[in-house]
């Protein structure tokens, strides 16, 4: 039974009326810490500073984000925990379900007009739900197998009522504990009693890392036949007929799933790439359009969807001598604004800017503005504080030399394979452009060094790996995997004796003269641990 | 994709319509609600109370059909999402008689579920709700005092709506399943219900078998029988 005197509920509602009425419900229900929010932003504010047991929140809340994308931007930045129950009110249920994202599904949906019965009736099964399943999803993100199997079984004599979600904790603990054939076995022998969505998606995906990739694209074409509101088919399917090198099967994939469901950000990307590639200018525009109006209020938005539009625009006025060029123009004035405003504070996003906004002055002939830009461009480059990924790089450098401006172009090159010296596909795309040839033999030369190092720091002899290591940062200074690795290799080698604290010293210098790695970086979780166990390790020594 | 067809634009502000209408709704829900907690008048034997069964009724009635044409528009379209899953009957059909619970109250009828608590079937609880929504409402109309809901499982899933009042006219049962023919302004029966209750139906299928709908005169309590299959 749920104790509504204990309980914490936020109410998101635009409609300040509907509000009142929810609140008077909720109250009648006993509880009596309730919390009203008109906006997404207050909403996200309001979960920063209270724990909820529950959200009820209206899917349409005006302009700006809508529920489900408040919902996914909580769970995202964990502002609220798994534990929190989340309930959508939507006056339609599956339209609204449809614009979910797989692994953001809110606990329940409801729909209006509710009265206070079929509220109160669903908050309680939702919250009773929650507590049911609270301990073996735990034990299920802890890892501990044995525990989370044995409270699965627990949990069997509640079949009839949660049977999917029984299914679904089923497969996850199969697929931890069992081989990927007996999961396949499983999901083949479920979908003999009865095919449903789930378990096709299923198999499909085991299919996928068994690298059955036809017969994956089989069975998810057979989903989406059956089932064509299975949003998540989509994308497998598409991710599937990319594997099989069918880049446009793929893209048509994706304009199916965008036509049922629009507003996923994630996706509109994907087939803004794909159209790129597939050479669909007109397709990779609109994509990458609702990219940036979709993303206008989400915080999962990037400079990357921005600077694509403004290419694809530049693209589109190569062709057209109409009217209609005064309207991309300016479409493309406005995204250009949006990029410094938005990302200001980002130096690599306002370096590429720069040089896209360069480029698309070209393209409309305006002299003046390619300059300034370039020289916009070059102020950014030397205040860099952050690494550019690979692949903007070549998209840097390329649009920098068509432009004429190839000593910028060199330098953002150099820049690049000094990070990104150990990736193929990049240095074969930068021996394309440069016309340093100091540039690739160099980059050949500090791979071959560094893997050396790798090696010996494998084979455990550390004293030659640093040398190595040395040799190699020797030629790019600022690369961030050596310097991490050269920081491993000392306090590895500290290890091995303990009786040089010096090197505790050496691998914090290391670590500080790390620059640009930023806190999003996957490798700024290693670097952070190597500067724990460097400072632990000197603690104890002074003990 | 650079024209926008006339459909989208009508789809969008269908959306937005529904969305507004359903607002309204309610508020009027709520209001009434509101009014009668107020006013003392929830008591059964108030002088008001047809007149309060007749607003819940009506207003339930706008309601499901906004739904129903909402639902029909799409499917018409190929828009309507069909996303079954599995469900506990029990707490499904109770669930609708929740939602009819003032209405049930107002016009003081019975209702009784007659459904094993243990069972659970796969169907679109979202579509199927709305139809069970409309039968119990039509139900709910022509019965005295009483409606019994079932469901049983044999080799399919049959769910039954049985009311005590005088049943089926002939001529609706003989149209077996052409119900649009049955549109009849004057008795205010549009046949728009059941053909959306076989639409719904016929959306679930497993095995080369496809759900459908029956309508009868007899059962337990020796009125309208409504009956929807799904495989």
């Amino acid at each position: 039974m749920v104790k509504y005197n204990k309980i914490k509920i936020l109410l998101i509602e635009d409609f300040a009326d509907y509000a009142s009425a929810v609140i008077s419900m909720i109250s009648a229900m006993g509880c009596n810490h309730i919390d009203h929010v008109i906006s997404a932003e207050a909403a996200i504010q309001k979960c920063r500073e209270v724990t909820y047991d529950l959200i009820l929140s209206d899917y349409n809340l005006g302009d700006g984000k809508d529920g489900q994308q408040v919902f996914e931007e909580l769970l995202h930045f964990k502002i609220i925990s798994d534990d929190t129950c989340f309930i959508m009110i939507t006056a339609e249920i599956n339209a609204s379900m449809v614009m979910a994202a797989l692994e953001f599904k809110p606990d329940s949906y409801l729909a209006k007009p509710f009265n206070r019965q079929l509220l109160k009736s669903r908050v309680d099964k939702s919250l009773m739900k929650k507590e049911k399943f609270k301990p073996v999803l735990r034990a299920i993100s802890r890892k501990k197998w044995q525990e989370a199997t044995k409270l699965y079984q627990e949990l069997l004599g509640n079949t009839s009522l949660y049977r999917q979600e029984l299914k679904r904790l089923q497969l996850i603990i199969f697929k931890n504990t069992k081989t990927i054939k007996e999961c396949q076995k499983h999901l083949e022998d479920e979908l003999d009693v009865r095919v449903t969505p789930w378990a096709l998606a299923e198999l499909g995906k085991i299919y996928h890392s068994l690298k059955y990739f036809d017969k994956a694209e089989g069975i998810f074409k057979k989903m989406l036949m059956e089932f064509p509101y299975t949003i998540d088919g989509y994308d497998w399917l598409a991710k599937i007929q990319i594997i099989l090198n069918k880049p446009i099967e793929a893209q048509q994939t994706i304009e199916k799933a965008i036509k049922r469901s629009p507003k996923l950000i994630k996706r509109q990307k994907s087939l803004g790439e794909l159209a790129e590639k597939n050479g669909d200018n007109l397709v990779m525009m609109q994509a990458y359009r609702q990219a940036v109006k979709h993303g206008k209020h989400s915080a999962f938005s990037h400079a990357d969807e921005y600077v694509k539009l403004t290419k694809s625009l530049g693209v589109r006025l190569k062709s057209i001598r109409s009217e209609d060029r005064d309207k991309l123009i300016n479409e493309a004035k406005t995204v250009f604004s949006q990029l410094q405003s938005k990302f200001s504070k980002s130096s690599g996003v306002q370096l590429r800017g720069a040089v896209a906004h360069a480029e698309f002055s070209a393209i409309i002939d305006d002299q003046p503005n390619v300059l300034k830009q370039v020289k916009i461009a070059s102020d950014e480059f030397d205040k860099l504080d952050e690494n550019i990924g690979a692949s903007e790089c070549i998209e840097i450098a390329t649009s920098l030399q068509q432009l004429g401006f190839s000593e910028l172009s060199e330098s953002v090159l150099e820049d690049g394979v000094e990070q990104y010296f150990d990736q193929k596909e990049f240095i074969k795309q930068v021996k394309k452009i440069t016309k340093n040839k100091n540039l690739i033999a160099n980059a050949q030369k500090v791979n071959k060094i560094n893997n050396r190092a790798v090696k010996l720091f494998r084979e455990k002899k550390y004293n030659h790996a640093l040398t190595e290591f040395s040799l190699a940062l020797d030629i790019a200074p600022n690369n961030i995997n050596i310097a991490l690795n050269r920081a491993q290799a000392t306090l590895k080698k500290y290890q091995q004796s303990k009786n040089d604290p010096d090197l505790l010293y050496k691998t914090e210098i290391i670590l500080s003269d790390i620059d640009r790695l930023s806190s999003n970086d996957i490798r700024y979780k290693r670097y952070l641990e190597l500067l724990r166990l460097s400072q632990l390790m000197l603690q104890n020594t002074n003990n | 994709m650079t024209t926008q067809p006339k459909n989208d634009y009508f789809s969008l502000v269908l959306a937005s319509t529904v969305h507004d209408m359903k607002n309204s709704l309610a508020m009027l829900g709520q209001s009434l609600n509101h009014i009668l907690d107020e006013h003392n008048l929830n008591d059964p034997s108030s002088k008001i109370q047809k007149d309060v069964g007749i607003v819940q009724y009506e207003s339930n009635r706008v309601n499901n059909g906004l739904m129903q044409l909402l639902a029909l528009y799409k499917l018409e379209n190929e828009q309507l999402p069909f996303s079954p899953s599995y469900h506990n009957l029990f707490e499904f059909i109770e669930e609708q008689t929740i939602i009819l619970a003032q209405l049930l109250e107002a016009k003081n009828i019975n209702c009784e579920i007659c459904v094993d608590e243990s069972l659970d079937a796969f169907f679109d609880a979202n579509l199927l709700a709305i139809v069970i929504e409309n039968i119990l409402g039509n139900a709910i109309r022509y019965s005295k005092s009483k409606i019994i809901i079932s469901s049983k499982i044999e080799d399919h899933l049959v769910i039954q709506i049985n009311d005590d009042g005088m049943g089926y006219p002939e001529k609706m049962i003989d149209l077996e399943g052409d119900y649009m023919l049955g549109i009849n302004q004057s008795t205010g029966s549009t046949g728009l219900g059941l053909f959306f209750a076989k639409q719904i139906a016929s959306m679930h299928q497993n095995k080369s078998k496809t759900g459908y709908i029956v309508l009868k005169n007899g059962g337990q309590l020796n009125g309208g029988l409504f009956e929807i299959h799904i495989p």
